[in-house]
């Protein structure tokens, strides 16, 4: 009875949904802020795929706001998880684990450093690139029983990313009076691993702070908030 | 590609994701729901690929497949239930 | 039927399946799953907004012969859903925290019992 009551609710909500997109009609064409960055964000950014361009230069403030959200959460897990410690982790683990964590992670974490790499270019990019990295380094937290190594290095490289990524922004506003400019580096030929400005340093900023908030949260809940 | 063949992808992948959906709400044990739950953002991951979304495809299925999963398990071995 | 419609149904039907489970259910972590459902299907319907049948993905390399405003889909949708996937997880993971700090203070992972939260 209660399903049945909810499920009128919630269809009454999606009929609102569908409503909304009945009037906006099925999209005939790209908008006029998309037409703009298809047909002129290859020669001002000089980036192959278009989703990089628009994340990392085009819409890179929403991005820093975006990963300000992405540090807030994780902040709040490790900040609740070490003032309410759950007790010591899990037992050992078995053997099949064991042996997939000492083969398995060098190369995921080579594949996450070539996707975020080569953001501009192919598919990717620094989200993917460092929940790919993430999850290498939770294949690595799944087989150890005690504390590990990385850890301690974890909020460095997390808060060394940020400052890297505002001070990039920065850099353009210094030099040519637009926050993230993409033209304070060179842009290269497009299609070379070393082109499209301050896009790879950038991807390589996100790609550091997303996987260090993630492995971060994950060696939280493996070790019940570090210390205790 | 052919259209009829994408159709048909999508088509499958789109009814198993919602008949994997409603079995993970309906479900009685908790290790099902979750495990159905990462198939749905397996089958998403298809979705988007098929939307011409690979940025989208390649994060949904390293994420919703891994790492989500990985945490509600967690949650599933820790929640205390009399 | 055709391929945008499919993909609109089957996100449709992901919203309202979440939407239930968030309703309808008592236990903790099964809202917590069921918001990770409803978070996805609005994921495929943004990024279905900028899906144009036909056309190809924002990459613009050498297998784009027109000009690329006819040629690619929608780059903006994109870029937001990128984003707003990782923001869902990490959000997630502070759910599935704050369920089981609760069962362990309360004793019970089910919203019926939880009398003394009331105010």
């Amino acid at each position: 009875m209660r399903t049945f009551i909810a499920f009128l609710l919630a269809l009454y909500l999606v009929f609102f949904a569908a409503a909304a997109f009945e009037s906006f009609g099925e999209p005939q064409g790209l908008g006029r802020i998309a037409e703009h960055y298809a047909a002129e964000g290859f020669e001002e950014v000089g980036a192959i795929n278009l989703v990089t361009a628009v994340v990392v230069t085009y819409r890179g403030l929403d991005t820093l706001g975006e990963v300000s959200v992405l540090f807030t959460a994780a902040s709040a897990v490790i900040l609740l998880l070490s003032v309410f410690p759950l007790g010591k982790p899990a037992n050992k683990p078995s053997s099949i684990v064991l042996l997939t964590m000492k083969v398995l992670p060098g190369p995921i974490l080579l594949f996450g450093g070539y996707i975020i790499a080569h953001g501009h270019l192919t598919p990717g990019g620094g989200f993917p690139g460092g929940a790919v990295v993430a999850s290498a380094a939770l294949l690595v937290l799944l087989g150890c029983t005690q504390e590990v190594g990385f850890a301690k290095w974890l909020t460095f490289a997390e808060s060394m990313a940020g400052f890297s990524f505002a001070m990039l922004g920065f850099w353009g506003l210094l030099k040519l009076g637009q926050f993230l400019n993409n033209s304070v580096l060179f842009l290269g030929i497009p299609g070379q691993l070393l082109s499209a400005g301050i896009i790879p340093l950038i991807s390589a900023a996100i790609g550091v702070k997303v996987a260090s908030e993630l492995s971060g949260i994950l060696v939280a809940y493996r070790c019940g908030g570090g210390k205790e | 590609m052919n259209p009829d063949f994408l159709l048909g992808i999508a088509s499958v992948a789109g009814v198993s994701m919602i008949i994997a959906a409603v079995r993970a709400i309906f479900v009685r044990d908790l290790l099902s729901a979750i495990i159905l739950v990462g198939f749905v953002s397996l089958t998403a991951s298809v979705l988007f690929f098929l939307m011409d979304a690979p940025d989208v495809a390649i994060t949904e299925a390293s994420i919703g497949a891994g790492i989500s999963t990985v945490i509600f398990l967690w949650g599933r071995s820790k929640v205390r239930e009399e | 039927m055709s391929l945008s419609l499919v993909l609109l149904l089957s996100s449709m039907g992901l919203l309202l399946t979440g939407l239930v489970g968030i309703m309808a259910k008592k236990h903790l972590l099964r809202i917590a799953l069921a918001f990770t459902l409803a978070s996805t299907g609005v994921n495929i319907l943004l990024v279905w907004t900028g899906y144009l049948a036909g056309r190809k993905a924002p990459i613009i390399d050498a297998s784009i012969e027109e000009i690329a405003t006819v040629a690619v889909v929608d780059p903006v949708p994109q870029a937001l859903v990128l984003t707003s996937i990782v923001i869902g997880v990490a959000v997630s993971a502070l759910l599935v925290v704050v369920a089981v700090l609760t069962s362990r203070e309360l004793g019970t992972a089910d919203v019926r019992r939880m009398r003394n939260l009331k105010w």
